[in-house]
């Protein structure tokens, strides 16, 4: 059979081939990555989309963990202060109760109080970064105002609003309960018990059960702050988890897009083994043909 | 017998036909790298012989014809071939741009939603803060931007391949018009019976470089050729050229053939690759993205107006309203909130309030017109550029080797062989040789004879 007698086409061909792959080769070297354009793995490319949506959101996530746990706190420790406020109302008042008391050393006691309402108001009035913690939603004003005419002695100007933060993916956390009732709860009145033990200790009668709501009011108050302990305990377990999903995603981009460097080395190598063949080639095309021997 | 008279006459039938066969070989020779050269071979035979009587008297050797060497069916399949690759690589090329623009997952319009529903996220724990609201409004600002600049580069590179289509289209009437004409030399050669194999060569290159530009077909009639298009739109008929036209028509160049417009039906070429990507793939994509955009834009509108801003007002537009139908959304997007208080994030009307901000997050998870989420969507787009660019990327490397594999066979059949010439030339030297000894040898003889009769006549 008689043979294409210019192979030169053929050989430029292949010659091209080798050094798409080598460039190929060297790219995914020099970028560690196997997928540097979709056409590279289209099924990979689209997945990867995914895959940096879901670690924008892990680490969004964590994010939101930390600012949130901020609040959880401050706000844990404002109800510890309060907390220990109302125990010290409450020795206060069993001090009170007992009759034998001068009348100004009672009114000494009432003059403590009435300094340990003016803290708890205070401590209510808690704020983090700018914003009022037990104020609901209404965070920009303070939740509490001093009211003389109000049987509790302050008036609640929040809301009974809650927040809500997504700490993982379809996982909402609540992240605050409104002042009202924690403070200012129907029969657990944590104001309005204090103002009541000083009015009774001011007059002198109904002291005794005025110091049991105090009593009555600081439990509540204690059931109150679990709250901010299993949300905190709940904001850990949830960082914990990101954590580890992080680090699968990382894994997952790196399978979908990485570039194992030893394949992609030997790549190379083989890459420009085949090029130095089709170079080799093309210089030894034979040079000489039958016009050269005649004479 | 014819004696000595006729013993020279035959060789000197064979000192013409050595000559004529060597230059036949020297013209192969010159040509052993002309583009579309076909090499030739002398047929020669044997002269009519004289009978005498029972005795059969050879007359030399004639030069029946010079012939090119040419295999038709194999010059379809390369012109097939090559129409079929020129379309494939000129897709790619265009396709190969396109996909840079999704090349990327950590930047570009996909990693923009992550970071736009992101920053809402970031807000939710402290919806009052300034800051956290600015960095919402600069994360919209960074997707509508991308999408902007990706929807932009897509009308950019429809309008550049607008004017390589105008550009092939004159290519190609220059062809035909070429080809009309050496169609008319050939025929002008052929009414004198002569051999046209180098015009015949030429036009076959000129019909392969149009082959590269559009689909044709050849059509060999009586009088020359006749070149048509796959829908029948005839481009050349013998000596008459019939030239394509171009004329804008919805944004782009459409191609005519007198008044029917052939756009739409040219399957091979680089045009037909060309035209496929223009009015293919680039709308298919530039669609995805508007109706992404679009869906987006729609949605968070509709979720801000569901709640509150910081100044406890019902919640506005944070993109400008996309434009109906959502065509040219991707381009046009633009944030018209510029108050990130403006941002409704709270559902009671107070400023500390975050529960509007869990109806725009929502958007992230809520299907768009084609039934996907916003991520998945654009994930969809990336996988089907992607896909696009990698099965053009095959099929073109398929035709290559193809094509590559028509032209060994045709070179094997038509190429110009060196040592093969040489050998020729060796041989028709010694036929040259060989008849001019005989031509000297009848001289001697005839010299004898003229001799003897002077010799005679001394006598």
């Amino acid at each position: 059979m008689r043979v294409n007698p210019n192979p030169m086409p053929d050989l430029l061909a292949a010659l091209n081939q080798t050094e798409l792959e080598e460039q190929q080769a060297e790219l995914q070297i020099s970028t560690g990555k196997s997928v540097n354009e979709p056409s590279d793995n289209p099924g990979a490319a689209a997945l990867l989309v995914e895959n940096h949506d879901q670690a924008t959101f892990t680490s969004g996530y964590l994010q939101s963990i930390s600012a949130v746990q901020g609040q959880l706190s401050t706000a844990s420790s404002t109800l510890s202060s309060i907390t220990t406020a109302m125990q010290q109302v409450i020795s206060l008042g069993v001090e009170g109760a007992n009759g034998t008391l001068s009348a100004s050393d009672q009114a000494a006691i009432v003059v403590q109080l009435q300094g340990i309402q003016s803290q708890l108001v205070s401590l209510a009035n808690t704020t983090y970064q700018g914003n009022y913690v037990f104020a609901g939603t209404k965070t920009n004003t303070a939740p509490f105002v001093v009211d003389g005419a109000s049987p509790s002695g302050v008036d609640y100007v929040g809301n009974t609003d809650v927040n809500e933060v997504s700490i993982g993916s379809g996982y909402k956390l609540a992240v605050n309960v409104p002042g009202s009732q924690l403070f200012s709860a129907p029969g657990n009145d944590v104001f309005l018990a204090v103002n009541n033990l000083i009015q009774a200790l001011q007059t002198n009668t109904g002291i005794g059960t005025a110091v049991n709501a105090v009593s009555a009011a600081s439990s509540y108050l204690s059931a109150q702050t679990v709250f901010y302990g299993n949300a905190t305990d709940q904001t850990q377990s949830e960082t914990t988890y990101l954590n580890a999903a992080q680090l699968q995603i990382a894994q997952q981009q790196n399978t979908l897009g990485g570039v194992d460097m030893a394949t992609a080395a030997s790549d190379l190598t083989q890459a420009q083994t085949d090029s130095q063949a089709a170079l080799a080639a093309i210089g030894k095309l034979s040079q000489n043909n039958l016009f050269d021997y005649l004479t | 017998m014819s004696g000595l008279f006729g013993t020279l006459s035959t060789a000197l039938s064979g000192l013409s036909v050595s000559q004529q066969e060597m230059e036949t070989t020297s013209n192969n020779v010159a040509n052993a790298n002309t583009p579309g050269y076909t090499r030739e071979v002398s047929e020669i035979a044997a002269g009519d012989p004289i009978e005498l009587g029972s005795l059969s008297f050879g007359t030399g050797v004639v030069l029946e014809k010079i012939e090119s060497l040419r295999d038709v069916m194999l010059q379809i399949q390369i012109n097939q071939g090559t129409q079929q690759n020129s379309s494939l690589n000129a897709s790619l090329t265009e396709l190969q741009q396109i996909q840079t623009q999704f090349a990327s997952s950590n930047s570009g319009i996909g990693a923009d939603i992550s970071n736009f529903f992101n920053s809402l996220q970031q807000l939710s724990p402290d919806p009052s803060n300034l800051t956290l609201r600015q960095s919402v409004l600069t994360a919209a600002d960074t997707l509508a931007t991308d999408f902007n600049t990706v929807a932009q580069s897509l009308q950019t590179q429809s309008g550049n391949i607008d004017q390589s289509v105008v550009q092939s289209v004159s290519q190609v009437n220059s062809l035909t018009s070429q080809i009309a004409s050496v169609d008319q030399q050939i025929s002008d050669l052929q009414s004198v019976n002569q051999s046209p194999g180098t015009l015949i060569d030429q036009q076959n290159n000129l019909i392969q470089q149009l082959s590269r530009l559009i689909d044709v077909q050849v059509i060999p009639t009586g009088q020359g050729i006749t070149l048509a298009t796959s829908n029948g739109t005839t481009l050349v008929s013998g000596s008459l050229s019939f030239a394509l036209t171009t004329q804008a028509s919805g944004g782009v160049q459409h191609i005519f053939a007198g008044s029917q417009n052939i756009t739409s039906s040219l399957t091979g070429g680089s045009l037909a690759g060309l035209i496929q990507v223009r009015d293919q793939e680039i709308p298919s994509i530039s669609s995805s993205l508007d109706q992404l955009a679009a869906g987006l834009a729609t949605n968070l509108n509709a979720a801000n107006a569901q709640g509150f801003d910081l100044n406890g007002n019902q919640g506005g537009n944070i993109f400008a309203p996309p434009p109906a139908g959502g065509v040219g959304a991707a381009a046009t997007l633009t944030v018209s909130m510029t108050d990130p208080s403006l941002i409704a994030a709270s559902s009671d009307g107070t400023s500390g309030s975050n529960g509007n901000l869990a109806n725009l997050s929502a958007v992230a998870d809520t299907a768009l017109a084609n039934g996907q989420t916003p991520i998945n969507a654009y994930s969809n787009l990336v996988g089907q550029v992607g896909s696009a660019t990698s099965n053009t990327s095959a099929d073109a490397s398929a035709s290559n080797m193809i094509l590559q594999q028509l032209q060994d066979q045709n070179g094997s059949v038509s190429g110009v062989s060196l040592n093969e010439e040489a050998s020729n030339l060796i041989q028709f030297q010694n036929a040259y040789q060989a008849a001019a000894r005989v031509v000297s040898a009848v001289n001697l003889l005839l010299l004898d004879a003229v001799n003897l009769g002077m010799d005679q006549a001394e006598q």
